[in-house]
């Protein structure tokens, strides 16, 4: 078989692209991970501190706390956007739904709202003693909403800001990948006395496993670097009930300066991340890597 | 006849000379900006009322009289933070003039993040316009002066104090003082203490209780430095605790080291402040200057310290305020002691806020740039732009009648402002001024929410502020 060297020049530009703003600023923030460096310092210049960085971590209770409460927020908007999505995706799908190009248009309108306005506009329908949320909660059930004082509800209005956001998006990637399985193993397994609960299981779920795949590890990356939506939300607060990772590595890395520490917790979010992914393809796909 | 002719030539000579003037005035400021026509000189600020004027009316002034075009920034405080420092750090000269708020002035000189206005006029004396004269400024011009040498790094723009603001209506009111007087056995009046401060409040709490009327404002967002600045710049001062409660001189912040940040009278400025909040409207958790000025015009409280920024369109503008004619300006409450202290200069009451344009060294149109802060230090445009933005950095402008005329709608701001302003002071001259906040400002919030009681917060603060002053060097 003759192989053409001409695919290479092709690929070029794209590689030095990837190179440039990929694996140079990721080799940069791995160097100053290893170096204690604060322009706002007595010395601000870069001092070797070896695993330092790291160490402290470790015992960090704020960042550690932030991590924690970011995988729990990941956690439930993406079990939940992929449950809601799933649901919707099927209703959105059903020949008997009345206006549904009507419905479609309406549910995947917050898609296109820029991250920063979703926050926004948010924080307006909830900020105590102006908002309409806390005005009918109050009016209607006796609840005292406040999103500036009480940490449950910040965190689970933060949940349901991203819900609202993104459930469009999985709504969309279902469909897409529902519409596209073949008629001829669910006419099989109806013919073969399946109940709907067994053919959804065994057989709409392994012909999907792609597309959820991939739906899931969108919506798992975005969520674990939630950033603009909660910063315009809540800023953080109540004190620091939603101040999940992206926000403290932000306040460490800008307002303190901290570049050194900061760097060491983009790296450590990182490599969570990435085991985080990996440990979520072995669980969906039974294979530890490699594409098939 | 005699006279008349006389009394026409005089005129004529009077109109004469005055043209001949305005015309040399605009054809130095043409004639300074000749080699930069057609250039755009790009700047940011915090969207505050004096800022919005540079926007809307000064801006595009300059450019009609000097061909150099403005494009002006106007964005959150934060985000102008962000922007201007990561311009200047990467160098990138995005911006030729940049907003230094006085907290900041000194970080940025320590990063030599600015360019020497005295000496570049000095350097370049076609550009050094004779109507700019640092001399005509208030004392607050030295706040950006750089320590060693005197030198003007930033010209002043806004200027402002934290006034203690209250509904006159309701405290002229009659029916109310009688309800005040038989409630609590004292004459209502303007607080001068914080018990009193504290039982008006807690009075207007609950005689507004069907009114959306509270007793007080507070400026306790559980999220934002808004928080921080309150408690430590506006409160803690009037408890006799100055510059954070850090020294100046050990960089201590426990008391155990000779600092006052979890000091007693810390702890019951804190207790006092996160009291109030029992008596503030729900959105004081909220809250940052920009909600406490929205929330006192929205008549929705009693009385409260307001930044003096928004002083005049709480006062005086029907579109936006529902508390017109009925504002009443004093000084902030303070504890036995503390009036005396500034009085003889030992401590202040409260933080003279405001903030100057600056040229970043990262600039690429300096020399348009001095310009244009030269034009806007000028005194003939001060005075539209005080009654504007309620913000006062020439001695001359308190005197023009247009101030003076304003000044009475504000039961006299400008006034408090100018003869009381020495009892204010500016933040204290801390290059790790948002290194200390970000790590203190988190305590500050957990007291807000009740995640902690108010001393701890304190305890807690104090040690992690000196934690950070030995990490950043400052502190052996």
């Amino acid at each position: 078989m003759r192989q053409s060297n001409i695919g290479w020049l092709f690929l070029t530009p794209a590689t030095l692209i990837l190179f440039v703003v990929g694996f140079v600023p990721f080799i940069y923030i791995l160097y100053v991970g290893f170096f204690d460096w604060n322009t706002n310092a007595v010395d601000p210049t870069l001092r070797w501190a070896g695993l330092q960085n790291y160490r402290s971590l470790v015992f960090d209770t704020t960042f550690l706390n932030s991590l924690a409460r970011t995988l729990v927020f990941a956690f439930f908007v993406v079990v939940s956007e992929l449950l809601l999505g799933y649901v919707l995706a099927r209703a959105l799908m059903a020949d008997r739904l009345w206006g549904r190009q009507f419905f479609r248009t309406i549910h995947t309108l917050p898609i296109v709202v820029a991250p920063i306005a979703v926050g926004a506009t948010w924080r307006l329908l909830c900020v105590p003693g102006f908002g309409i949320v806390p005005y009918y909660l109050k009016l209607w059930f006796g609840i005292d909403y406040n999103i500036s004082t009480n940490a449950y509800h910040a965190f689970v209005t933060a949940i349901i800001m991203d819900l609202w956001h993104w459930t469009p998006f999985v709504t969309l990637s279902l469909m897409a990948g529902l519409t596209a399985l073949p008629k001829e193993p669910l006419e099989q397994a109806q013919i073969d006395g399946g109940n709907k609960l067994q053919i959804f299981w065994y057989v709409i779920v392994p012909m999907l496993k792609p597309v959820l795949l991939t739906t899931v590890f969108i919506r798992l990356m975005d969520a674990l670097r939630s950033v603009d939506e909660i910063w315009m939300l809540t800023k953080g607060g109540p004190a620091e009930s939603t101040r999940f990772i992206g926000l403290h590595i932000w306040i460490n890395v800008f307002p303190k300066t901290d570049y050194g520490y900061g760097a060491a917790m983009s790296l450590l979010t990182l490599y969570v991340t990435i085991v985080l992914s990996w440990l979520l393809f072995v669980a969906m796909t039974g294979r530890k890597g490699g594409a098939q | 006849m005699n006279s008349f002719v006389k009394a026409v030539g005089v005129g004529f000579i009077s109109l004469g000379l005055w043209s001949s003037t305005a015309l040399a005035q605009d054809s130095w400021w043409k004639t300074a900006a000749q080699p930069y026509q057609g250039a755009t000189i790009r700047g940011i600020s915090e969207s505050t009322p004096a800022s919005k004027y540079v926007e809307q009316v000064l801006g595009p002034k300059f450019t009609e009289e000097t061909g150099i075009k403005v494009e002006f920034e106007a964005t959150s405080w934060d985000q102008m933070y962000d922007k201007a420092i990561k311009d200047m750090e990467a160098n990138t000269g995005i911006y030729d003039f940049v907003y230094i708020e006085q907290d900041i002035v000194y970080t940025y000189l320590a990063r030599n993040f600015l360019v020497d206005i005295t000496k570049s006029l000095a350097d370049n004396a076609k550009i050094a316009s004779p109507d700019f004269k640092p001399e005509n400024f208030t004392t607050f011009l030295n706040y950006f002066k750089d320590p060693k040498s005197g030198n003007v790094m930033g010209v002043p723009m806004e200027a402002f104090i934290k006034p203690y603001l209250y509904r006159k209506d309701l405290f002229d009111d009659p029916a109310i003082q009688k309800a005040y007087k038989d409630s609590t056995g004292a004459d209502l009046k303007p607080a001068t203490t914080h018990d009193e401060y504290t039982q008006i409040a807690k009075f207007f709490t609950e005689y507004g209780a069907d009114k959306e009327l509270w007793g007080t404002t507070v400026q306790a967002s559980s999220s934002h430095p808004a928080a921080f600045y309150e408690f430590f710049e506006s409160v803690a001062p009037t408890f006799g605790v100055y510059n954070w409660g850090i020294d100046g001189k050990t960089f201590a912040a426990t008391e155990a080291n000779g600092g006052q940040m979890n000091s007693a009278a810390a702890k019951k400025a804190l207790n006092y402040w996160v009291g109030l909040l029992k008596y503030a409207p729900p959105e004081s958790t909220s809250s940052t200057w920009d909600e406490v000025a929205g929330t006192f015009a929205a008549g929705r409280a009693a009385q409260g310290l307001v930044y003096g920024e928004n002083a005049a369109w709480i006062a005086t503008d029907e579109s936006k305020s529902t508390v017109v004619g009925k504002v009443g300006v004093a000084l902030p409450p303070v504890e036995a002691g503390v009036m005396e202290a500034a009085e003889s200069g030992k401590g202040y009451i409260g933080y003279y806020d405001g903030g100057a344009f600056g040229i970043p060294h990262s600039s690429k149109n300096k020399d348009a740039s001095l310009l244009f802060l030269q034009y806007i230090g000028q005194a003939s445009v001060q005075t539209d732009w005080a009654l504007a933005g309620s913000r006062i950095v020439m001695n001359s402008t308190y005197h023009d009648p247009k101030i003076v005329d304003q000044d009475k709608k504000m039961n006299g701001y400008y006034t408090l402002m100018r003869e009381d302003g020495k009892l204010f002071a500016g933040a204290p001259p801390f290059p790790f001024h948002a290194q200390v906040l970000q790590v203190v400002a988190p305590f500050i919030y957990k007291a807000i929410v009740g995640e902690i009681k108010p001393d701890d917060a304190l305890d807690q603060a104090a040690t992690a502020a000196e934690a950070e002053l030995v990490k950043l060097g400052y502190r052996k």
